[in-house]
């Protein structure tokens, strides 16, 4: 496609989608990145240039950092998880088995439960299926709700966002998995390969652009990991589960310090993208292409 | 293969469908259980006969719209619009908040552009915004009659009080009478030691938990701990100056006789706790039912709580009722004999966008809910709402609305009521929680408590 | 099943554990879906007093709530709603950015590079931080808000990183340029041999993206909310906001309200399953 008509294709191509990403993205961003350096707090009439002032105050603000403590940990923890099972789960979704599309219909379910509702049937299942199982056997582990556990609370904020971002991640997975051809998967059998073989050398190298694209997608939900977190514990017990990107959010909106929140905002955007762009660097170069 | 998966699937929804379809005939035998909750309430009838209020008629064909930041009177308010417009020609949208915070609703609505005319706010709300966005109403009719319940901004009046909130230790007459076979008179217990005296009856009585409370931050944070500064001396100006004290440093927390006895009620109430074992475990819906039933007798809450009371199977006739925060021994004391109620939600109106005949169509609302006789009753019966204003001569029919209104009555409600930063209940709820489930002493509490403020400017 | 046939009893006995594996995750996967249907028949007290009892222990299991969710919500017309917003927003997200990323894949100039490393780069963006921006530009100078044509731009641009990094992922790594350098030979435009060679062959990741984006605009919550104030254009998720109070929600009308919304989209993504499995490039090259 390298011919003369090339400005032609980029209008027809490339321009109506360029147009929607930057008017609706890009454009609000850079005005929110224009806000971080004014004193703005989201009403007011009038804005006054600050310089870096909101910056001093988000290096003050001590409850940011370790907010972003807990969410480096949670992060490592979830991205793993979440792209084991996933990967494995959409393998066996794959192979031909009976009932497949029902299952695939079941591990869907989770994408479909968001909100107030996600909160509440996992509070149950934390704070009065696990109990109760506690009750019954006398085990330590499920004596008290986890809920009200920094720890355990901290593991069932994990287990809640394995089991939502891996329904999504499955997808994708899956996806990926139906795109490889036939004959590869075919020939690998027929040459003989053991199960591990095939799956080192054959299926992760062919299945690569979809693991760059997962471990992108738990790699940046993870970080900015809001909804879950709100609906499930927010931030309780005693503050202890508190993530960055529900911090940011309550110091713009309930500590009322707008540019503060913003500034912080785009440091945890800094943080996250480089980090996701050296994992996406390190992956893409695994990547065959067809 | 797949086709016989689809048809599989078929027929399990097909399946599905049809054991609920049985279970719905299954339904209407119970149809007629005379406990069903969700049976229809019914509603108090609103008289509009008699309608002396004068409409400007200049306002007719006005479109204003209200910003509801109160979720549980939506349908209510609605339904107020509708019996307004029909008077005054003017039209009321009645705007929801249901998932952002008020103060969120409000800065995404003035950056669009499109700010709501009249706007139901927190307290805190109003002082961020009215000086820039609201209408100074300190000379609107409505003023002298809500006495006492008045917001001042630099001594100008831009919010409109729309109903009284009180809180206290809500008892359940019935289960305590039950319990310990005879009548109980809430007025008996005047001072801490009876209150735990009293608890301890209810113990060996075979209530073996008999006190609720909540474990969310909102309670702990606002409802529990701001009686160390709304017990001052029970005015908001005391409230005000105990804040500015702690915040200058010349309140020392650990010598304040307020934040002392606040805590040794706080910790009766914690040994009673039904959820002992468990605090930060609690359930707030489950604690109603508690009460309702009579495994508890007591809930630390509101009269805001009414309607989980309903859904837990709670009738109006049945009789709740609130007993002051027993702070000390003393029976003299005000804290002992009174429970707190306060105005709690300010509507104001905007200025910044709105025109002039939209201010003044939001501004005839207000007064048409205080002087009319239909904003009166529909204030009172349709959003069950206590209202703030003498002249109001409705009188509220749930028990715990009751109680508040005769108490406000009665001179046994003092109206105190702290303005504190937006984050107060948030910050230091959560450290009210780590005290609450004993990981942390009185003096790491007050250490926060203190920490806090020092950050405030 | 191919597998089968060519293994041995080994491969039987790893598939028969495989299988039992997968049958409890997915049982795990499944529970508080499950939760959600039977609860959703329960009155509040019975939610809250015994979440877990089975269906038929408890009286007055009832189809109230449906009837409740369905009148307040005034289901109809927020389907409708939200039927156009979401099905106009995935047509015009899959369609533009299945092109944007065969442009980017196919030509790696300087605006490829930058674009696709902005978009990278912006899905990043906690929504959070744009919204009042957001807001005051779309609302505030240009006063568009209130208009669900609006609402399907913001939801197009909003998604349109994220599909494209998909398709981009997938036409590098699926789609031959062999077949391409083919069509031109036999006198193909630009445009034919991607509407009838290229297209055809994302069917996979189409049915995906498809998926994914009217799974995501058809819930979302925050955008709308932020858009729509206007009650005839309500959608969905945004006409249940009267079972939510300030102190406590109705969870039995909003579990209601929650089957209700998704099953169209359960419906769909049982129907785009077929999609997934059809659109298999094996053989192609060939």
């Amino acid at each position: 496609m390298k011919s003369k008509n090339n400005g032609k294709d980029f209008c027809m191509f490339a321009l109506p989608g360029m147009f929607c990403f930057f008017a609706v993205v890009i454009v609000p961003f850079i005005y929110g990145v224009y806000l971080t350096f004014t004193d703005w707090n989201g009403v007011a009439t009038v804005k006054n240039f600050v310089g870096f002032k909101n910056f001093g105050g988000v290096v003050k603000d001590a409850q940011f950092w370790s907010s972003l403590l807990l969410t480096f940990k949670y992060v490592i923890f979830v991205v793993i998880i979440v792209n084991v099972l996933a990967f494995a789960i959409a393998y066996l979704l794959t192979r031909g088995m009976k009932g497949e599309n029902f299952f695939r219909a079941g591990f869907f379910t989770p994408n479909l439960i968001g909100g107030i509702v996600l909160g509440y049937i996992w509070q149950f299942v934390f704070s009065r299926v696990f109990v109760s199982i506690g009750e019954s056997t006398g085990w330590k582990l499920f004596e008290v709700s986890w809920l009200s556990d920094p720890t355990n609370a901290f593991i069932a904020l994990v287990v809640v966002s394995v089991w939502q971002l891996s329904g999504y991640m499955i997808l994708i997975y899956v996806a990926g998995f139906m795109g490889l051809s036939e004959d590869v998967m075919e020939a690998a059998s027929i040459d003989g390969a053991s199960g591990f073989v095939k799956l080192k050398s054959i299926i992760m190298p062919l299945m690569m652009s979809s693991i760059t694209i997962c471990l992108f997608l738990t790699l940046s939900r993870a970080f900015m990991v809001y909804d879950v977190n709100l609906s499930l514990t927010a931030g309780a017990p005693y503050g202890t589960t508190e993530m960055a990107a529900m911090h940011v959010y309550e110091k713009a909106f309930t500590s009322r310090q707008f540019g503060v929140g913003q500034s912080e905002a785009l440091i945890l955007f800094i943080i996250v993208a480089c980090i996701s762009g050296i994992q996406v660097y390190l992956t893409k170069r695994q990547e065959v292409e067809a | 293969m797949r086709k016989k998966v689809m048809a599989r699937l078929v027929s399990v929804v097909l399946i599905m469908v049809l054991m609920m379809t049985m279970l719905t005939g299954c339904r209407f035998g119970f149809a007629s259980d005379p406990d069903d909750p969700n049976a229809e309430e019914k509603k108090e009838p609103i008289d509009t006969s008699t309608d002396t209020f004068e409409y400007d008629a200049s306002l007719n064909g006005t479109n204003i719209t209200l910003l509801n930041t109160k979720a549980e009177i939506q349908v209510a308010l609605e339904e107020m619009g509708v019996e307004y417009e029909k008077k005054s020609g003017v039209h009321v949208e009645v705007m929801p908040v249901s998932d952002d915070s008020p103060y969120t609703k409000m800065i995404s609505l003035y950056n669009s552009g499109n700010p709501p005319t009249i706007a139901i706010l927190d307290t805190t709300d109003v002082i961020a915004l009215a000086e820039e966005k609201g209408v100074d109403m300190s000379e609107e009719k409505w003023v002298s009659e809500a006495e006492g319940y008045l917001t001042k901004i630099n001594g100008k009046i831009y919010s409109f009080p729309l109903c009284i909130e009180g809180r206290g230790i809500i008892y359940n007459k019935t289960v305590i009478e039950k319990a310990l076979g005879e009548t109980f008179d809430p007025a008996s217990i005047t001072t801490l030691d009876e209150f735990q005296a009293f608890l301890d009856r209810l113990v060996e009585n075979g209530i073996e938990k008999p006190v609720s409370m909540a474990k969310e931050d909102w309670s702990l944070g606002a409802h529990h701990l701001q009686y160390i500064y709304e017990t001052y001396d029970g005015t908001s100006e005391g409230a005000q100056k105990v804040v500015e004290e702690i915040k200058a440093g010349t309140l020392d927390l650990n010598t304040y006789n307020r934040m002392s006895e606040f805590l040794d009620i706080f910790d009766v109430l914690k040994e009673y706790n039904v959820a002992k074992g468990d605090p930060l475990g609690a359930d707030y819906d489950e604690m109603a039912i508690d009460l309702a039933d009579g495994k508890t007798a007591f809930w630390f809450n509101g009269n805001w709580a009414w309607p989980n009371l309903v859904e837990a199977g709670a009738e109006e006739t049945d009789e709740y009722g609130f007993l002051p925060y027993f702070m000390n021994n003393d029976k003299e004391d005000f804290a002992n004999q009174m429970i707190q109620g306060a105005p709690s939600k300010q509507v104001m109106v905007d200025r910044q966008i709105a025109t002039e005949k939209e201010q003044a169509a939001g501004r005839q609302f207000l007064n048409w809910i205080v002087f009319s006789e239909i904003g009166q009753q529909m204030l009172v019966k349709t959003c069950n709402i206590i209202p703030p204003f003498q002249n109001n001569p409705y009188e509220p029919s749930d028990p715990l609305s009751r109680d508040i209104y005769e108490k406000v009555h009665a001179q046994k409600a003092f109206s105190a009521s702290v303005i504190v930063p937006n984050d107060h209940w948030a910050v230091l709820g959560a450290a009210m929680q780590k005290y609450l489930a004993g990981r942390s002493d009185r003096r790491e509490l007050m250490e926060s408590i203190q920490d806090y403020w020092d950050e405030q400017e | 099943m191919k597998q089968t046939t060519i293994g041995g009893t080994k491969r039987k006995v790893t598939n028969i554990l495989a299988m039992l594996g997968l049958i409890i995750i997915f049982i795990a996967y499944m529970f508080p879906f499950i939760m959600v249907v039977i609860n959703s028949l329960k009155q509040k007290r019975d939610i809250i007093k015994s979440p877990f009892s089975w269906l038929f222990t408890i009286k007055g299991l009832s189809f109230d709530n449906f009837v409740k969710a369905f009148t307040q919500m005034d289901f109809l017309n927020a389907f409708k709603n939200s039927l156009i917003v979401t099905v106009s927003a995935t047509v015009l997200v899959t369609l533009l950015a299945a092109m944007l990323a065969y442009y980017i894949v196919r030509h790696n100039n300087g605006i490829s590079k930058l674009t696709f490393g902005l978009m990278v780069a912006s899905m990043i963006i906690p929504f959070q931080a744009i919204m009042i921006p957001l807001v005051s530009i779309y609302g505030g100078t240009l006063n568009l808000l209130n208009h669900r044509i609006t609402l399907i731009f913001l939801h197009t641009g909003f998604s349109m990183a994220m599909s494209v990094f998909m398709f981009h992922g997938f036409i590098k790594g699926n789609v031959p340029l062999a077949l391409e350098e083919a069509a031109y030979i036999d006198g193909c435009t630009h445009s034919q041999t991607f509407f009838k060679i290229v297209l055809p062959l994302l069917k996979p990741i189409i049915s995906t993206m498809v998926i994914l984006n009217s799974l995501a605009f058809w819930n979302d919550f925050l955008l709308p909310s932020l858009v729509l104030t206007d009650k005839k254009l309500l959608t969905l998720p945004l006409s249940t906001y009267s079972f939510y109070g300030t102190y406590s929600a109705d969870y039995g009308t909003i579990m209601a309200g929650l089957l209700l919304c998704v099953v169209p989209i359960l419906v769909l993504y049982v129907a785009l399953q077929k999609q997934i499995i059809g659109g298999v490039v094996a053989g192609a090259v060939k």
